[in-house]
């Protein structure tokens, strides 16, 4: 009998779904979110999915094996600040880590804007008495009546949720867990997670932060999982639920729940996901997955087949130190809003949102948007908008470019132009972020091109940057669903040695990681019973860094003499390929051993689709702008095979997404049935 | 003349130039081999032009901004013969430099035959010679003992690195290793930068770009002039004072008369006091760096920070003053005092012309170097203390922030864990916390210094300096609202009557357990107290920022 696998993305508007079968065979569904409860909308979207598979929900149901699910449950607490009420309890003497962020503050010319609020308020930030010392020993015994008291006063502050985080908890986690033990006799019903736990490493403000947030957004987490899993169940399925992360792997459910605040790019991690596949599938190791949507565009990096993954970074203002995909995402979108206000032109970062939406969807908006530009400009189709289901207004386009085009001094196409590469300027700039910024030179990346706008901008946001070669895949705009289903199970654990004054030895070394990789391999192999991998990395420094470079230590020979000098030539020698230098006389300080375990699933077989190389059809003309505007042919992509080429300009339309390919860039149908765009060979100072 | 550039090419090469910044700043942060540099992000990057205009600039270090033009000035001043490969250095701060340590790196941009404009790095290094480690020193009665000078020179002559130069440069300074790969560094990011430029002159054309800059000069000041003109008109004056020089001299002066007309800004700082014989005195450039920074933290946020936007802003001041002292002088303290007391007198004057822009005063810098042994290593270290900033500001957007800084960093610097400064050094924070009524009261109230309990854990005796000011001023308050408790160091050490720290002494022995007391600043406040939110004031006293005892 047929068995499924289903992915599950639950996205601002819509919820994508993606079920594939053992041959291969692809079947997607949307359905609209539901914010209040995400759930109602994933099962109405089941309901559609088991439609359109000609089956009942049950009957779907109990043939699937796997669900992976991406949900945005975390990112949206922390992003409209509905999380629990959260008190910390801390070492007394330093209950401000929290709100001091280090001294630092982003925007330094804005000295009249209030400070931000803490995630938990002063008054609910407990000192306890109790002190480590660097070394994890005990400079002041944890004081019972002062926890009895911090304990009172929780319970007294009506707060849900509980963090606890002491100073060097890292090295000597021992206060901490006899906190969680009072928490959890004293107050059993409330959410309590410790530092030790979700993030066992030096640097204070990363470690208090990143437990707060788990503690704002776990209860959230955990209540939603659990009632997903049951109604889940409660309709029929037996197989596994299972969340991503965001650094791209999976968890079951009690696990997502434990670390919630490492679900926080969840829905993001399933296009990285889906982004890492393509490029499997493709034998193309280095893309840039390039995501466009209504309001934002999201940019990662897939080097060498693998996605970058960042140590630190934030959401909403708040320090997130999980190990988290390198997700960048850029204010740009199909809705940003053109302006020319004090004598400067700008699109972005103001957003027409989905209310009233762009110029073009007659839902009241009157000022110019990108998707209204994109309209003028012929490259969107007003009849066939979202496959003929959304008609566009092009009378209200034109009004609003015109509002713009007199006080630019411009017609109303020059204004449509100027929209559309001003955008594209910005959309360049985010990936020159993401990769010049990290020493990667876009030139030698293709860029994958998904989302539903992505399309329209992708090739000449390539062209721009000199990125030779833009891919669609048919799956464009349901990718992260799609890729979730092809994401291992993933469990990290990691420990702080900070080794100057106490320099470890071979076996010291080897004793860390294989204490490391025993606890990470026992706790998954609860969940997974397949093949393991187990992948090692140290953050290591120069001593007077501030900042580790993490170097992989998967190519070691573990067992063989002198380990510790090979893992220093390892870090030379990153250092040398990150920043151009190494110095190989300077001490070199180590300071976090990480080891990942990686349950590795077998990825969904792919339909091979048949080559016929006849010549391509256009469906249809249209005037669209290319450098002038020509009468220029327009394709179905589904009417689309394997073989196929088309030299441009030329625009390709599916469903749910638009694809514009400049004069002379050549497009092959793969045989996957995705558009291969290689830009034209630019001259120089052509413009 | 060709007809002006559109809109739309002036945004696109607008965009380009500030990929340009962001890109050598970022080749800058990841390449130089300082922790000031590479951790503190002290440098600062921008374009010039031949006329020394500010045509671009990273966002790092606020103090810097404004000095950028002056050091471009005395390149351009000293070399007539400028040819592509060229490189050029200098630090002086009479001829054209801040204070020694921001050692400025330049390199010129040609399209073709014709120069165009300047790619510049401004980086503080950690250590420029003179007789005290770091530059900082109290004692310094000359410029000559505060580190190496150096006027502008041609470190690269077409392509050809000046490696003697290099050899006398690095000579000079503590840790030639480290200062060589800073310079590498910025040397390699000024070039990238020269890369990038041509680059836009490939695409656009030299003259196009040249429009398109003058264009967004233009925008820029017509953005700063629509503000400007909104505030009343008149002469106003504010002044602000400096605790000493720590020669004995107090209650020193900064005085600035401002006039605004129309859309013009006029600031007259000739009536500060004179000159000093230590290193508070500022150079010229810095000075100019100050106001301009003033004038920046008036406008919005958003107004681009180019010369266009300073063109309202005129300075004017006198030779031998404390604000812009005689050549020789020592200068080192400036880049923070006087350069805060500037920004307070400009800020203070001009809350009389827009009084819901003028925010109340950030804290002052008061820093503490720890020189000793670690007995756990057996090996000598220095620490210098970022820890317990001092708060920031009230304004009429709400209560300032606390721990954030002093005026002339307001946010930008980072002062790191303290789990840490516990492993490298052998100190150990027993409290380190906001300090409960440090911030100036007012309807919005100033944010919190801080509270650091720090204990000396070496075997051996070691000794400390300090530098900076504002133990006898605390942050000043703003229509209405009162002026922040100043800083409040001591030395508890058993056995012996606490000393109390000044902020420019050196040479103070520190004892094995000897206990830091560091009672930091607040901002200050804004508006009356008694127009302060009964809400807000609760919850002040439930989170006990402010104990509610005393008349605080």
């Amino acid at each position: 009998m047929t068995q499924f696998r289903i992915g599950i993305d639950v996205g601002g508007t819509f919820t994508d779904l993606v079920a594939i079968d053992r041959t291969g065979t692809t079947v997607f569904a949307k359905s609209p979110s539901t914010p209040d409860d995400q759930s109602l909308g994933v099962l109405t979207g089941l309901e559609e999915l088991a439609r359109r598979l000609g089956l009942d929900l049950r009957e779907m149901l109990s043939r699937t094996e796997r669900i992976v699910h991406g949900t945005t449950v975390a990112t949206n607490a922390l992003l409209e600040r509905k999380g629990a009420k959260v008190a910390l309890l801390t070492t007394e003497g330093h209950r401000d880590v929290l709100e001091m962020r280090e001294g630092l503050k982003d925007d330094r010319y804005d000295l009249r804007s209030a400070p931000p609020e803490p995630l938990v308020p002063r008054s609910l930030r407990i000192g306890v008495r109790e002190r480590l010392r660097a070394d994890g020993s005990v400079a002041v015994p944890l004081d019972e009546a002062s926890l009895a008291e911090a304990v009172a006063r929780v319970r007294a502050s009506g707060a849900t949720s509980v963090a606890v985080c002491y100073l060097h908890a890292y090295r000597n986690p021992a206060h901490e867990i006899a906190t969680v033990e009072r928490l959890a006799r004293d107050l059993p019903d409330l959410y309590v997670t410790r530092s030790s736990d979700v993030l066992p490493q030096i640097k204070e403000y990363e470690r208090v932060s990143t437990t707060v947030v788990n503690a704002y957004v776990g209860p959230a987490v955990q209540r939603y999982l659990t009632n997903l899993e049951r109604r889940l169940r409660e309709a029929g399925l037996s197989g596994s639920l299972f969340i991503i992360l965001s650094h791209g792997g999976m968890a079951p459910v009690e696990e997502a729940g434990r670390l919630a605040a490492a679900t926080v790019l969840s829905g993001p991690a399933g296009g990285v996901a889906g982004a890492r596949r393509c490029a499997a599938m493709l034998g193309l190791p280095d893309l840039i997955p390039f995501d466009v949507g209504g309001t934002s565009t999201d940019i990662s990096l897939i080097v060498d087949g693998q996605a970058a993954l960042s140590g630190a970074r934030g959401l909403a203002g708040e320090r997130i130190a999980l190990r988290s995909l390198d997700i960048a995402s850029v204010a740009a979108g199909g809705g940003s809003l053109a302006s020319f206000e004090d004598e400067r032109f700008q699109v972005g970062p103001r957003s027409a949102g989905a209310v009233p939406g762009p110029a073009c969807y007659g839902q009241g908006g009157t000022q110019a948007a990108v998707t209204d530009a994109n309209l003028l400009l012929g490259y969107l189709d007003a009849e066939a908008f979202l496959g003929g289901r959304k008609r566009l207004d092009r009378a209200a386009a034109e009004a609003a470019a015109d509002g713009l085009a007199p006080r630019l001094g411009l017609s109303r196409e020059e204004t449509a132009l100027g929209i559309h590469r001003l955008i594209n300027l910005k959309m360049a700039d985010g990936i020159r972020l993401m990769t010049l910024r990290r020493g990667v030179d876009p030139r030698r990346f293709a860029l994958l091109s998904f989302g539903g706008a992505a399309g329209l901008h992708a090739v000449e946001v390539a062209r721009e940057l000199e990125i030779p070669r833009v891919i669609v895949p048919t799956v464009a705009s349901v990718l992260s669903a799609w890729g979730m289903l092809a994401s291992d199970l993933r469990y990290e654990v990691s420990r702080t040695h900070v080794g100057e004054s106490a320099a470890v030895d071979d076996d010291g070394l080897r004793a860390i990681f294989s204490d490391l990789e025993a606890r990470a391999t026992a706790r998954l192999r609860e969940w997974f019973d397949g093949p393991l991998r187990v992948e090692r990395s140290a953050e290591m420094r120069y001593g007077e860094q501030v900042f580790e470079v993490d170097v992989p230590l998967d190519d070691l020979a573990w067992d063989a003499p002198a380990l510790v000098a090979r893992v220093h030539e390892q870090f030379h020698a990153r250092h040398e390929a990150l920043f151009t230098y190494a110095s190989r006389d300077q001490e070199v300080v180590f300071v976090n051993a990480r080891v990942a375990v990686v349950g590795a699933v077998a990825a969904p077989p792919v339909q091979a689709a048949s080559a016929s190389p006849s010549p391509a059809s256009p469906g249809a003309q249209r005037r669209a702008y290319f450098d002038g505007w020509r009468d220029a042919p327009v394709y179905g992509i589904e009417s689309l095979e394997p073989g196929m080429t088309i030299t441009g300009p030329a625009i390709f339309e599916a469903e749910t997404t638009t694809v514009i390919a400049g004069e002379g860039d050549v497009v092959t149908v793969d045989r996957h049935g995705w558009l291969d765009v290689r830009l034209r060979r630019e001259r120089a100072a052509d413009r | 003349m060709p007809r002006p550039v559109d809109p739309i090419t002036r945004s696109v090469v607008e965009h380009r130039l500030s990929s340009i910044v962001t890109e050598m700043g970022e080749a800058m942060l990841r390449t130089s081999y300082s922790q000031i540099l590479n951790s503190s992000r002290d440098f600062s990057i921008g374009i010039t032009d031949t006329q020394g205009r500010l045509v671009a600039q990273a966002d790092h270090i606020p103090v810097h901004v404004g000095a950028l033009p002056w050091a471009t000035r005395a390149v351009e001043d000293r070399f007539r013969d400028v040819v592509p490969g060229d490189v050029f250095l200098m630090n002086d701060p009479y001829h054209g430099g801040s204070h020694l340590p921001d050692l400025t790196a330049f390199v010129p941009v040609f399209d073709g035959d014709e120069r165009l404009f300047w790619t510049v790095v401004r980086a503080h290094q950690s250590d420029i010679g003179g007789s005290t480690y770091g530059a900082y020193n109290p004692d310094a009665r000359d410029i000559w003992t505060e580190g190496l000078r150096v006027p502008p020179i041609r470190l690269t002559e077409a392509g050809r690195l000046r490696e003697d130069l290099i050899d006398l440069l690095a000579l000079n300074t503590r840790n030639g290793h480290d200062f060589r790969g800073d310079l590498a560094a910025m040397v390699g990011a000024a070039t990238l930068g020269e890369r990038r430029m041509t680059k836009l002159f490939a695409e656009f054309g030299g003259p196009v770009v040249l429009q398109a800059v003058e264009g967004l000069f233009d925008a820029a000041e017509q953005r700063a002039r629509a503000i400007v003109a909104t505030w009343a008109d008149g002469v106003y004056e504010g002044e602000a004072f400096l605790d000493d020089d720590g020669h004995g001299r107090e209650d020193i002066r900064i005085h600035a008369r401002v006039t605004k007309r129309g859309s013009d800004v006029e600031v007259d700082l000739s009536a500060s006091d004179p000159q000093s014989t230590s290193f508070v005195n500022s150079s010229h450039a810095n000075m100019q760096s100050a106001c301009a920074m003033a004038f920046a933290y008036l406008l919005d946020a958003d107004v681009p920070k180019n010369a266009g936007a300073f063109r309202p802003l005129t300075v004017k001041a006198r030779e031998g003053t404390i604000v812009w002292a005689e050549p020789g002088r020592p200068v080192t303290m400036c880049t923070s005092h006087p350069s805060d007391e500037i920004v307070e007198a400009i800020v203070k004057a001009l809350s009389g012309a827009c009084p819901a822009r003028a925010m109340a005063g950030w804290g002052r810098r008061f820093r503490i170097a720890l020189q000793g042994e670690d007995p756990r290593t057996g090996r000598g270290f220095i620490w210098h203390m970022f820890h317990a900033r001092p708060g920031g500001g009230a304004s009429s957007g709400g209560d300032g922030w606390s721990t954030a800084g002093e005026w002339h960093t307001v946010g930008g610097l980072k002062f790191g864990s303290v789990e840490f400064a516990e492993v490298r050094f052998p100190l150990h924070f027993r409290r380190h916390e906001f300090l409960p009524d440090s911030g100036g009261e007012g309807q919005f109230r100033g944010g919190l210094g801080a509270a650091l309990d720090l204990v000396v854990e070496t075997a051996t005796p070691a000794v400390a300096n300090t530098a900076g000011d504002g133990i006898r001023y605390g942050a000043c308050g703003m229509q209405g609202g009162r002026d922040a408790a100043p800083h409040a160091y001591r030395l508890l050490s058993e056995g012996r009557e606490p000393r109390r720290l000044k902020t420019k002494e050196t040479g103070i022995p520190v004892r094995p357990g000897d206990v830091f007391e560091i009672r930091s600043g607040g901002g200050g406040g804004w508006g009356p107290p008694e127009a302060r939110d009964p809400v807000a004031r609760e919850r002040d006293l439930a989170e006990e920022l402010v104990s509610g005892k005393g008349d605080r």
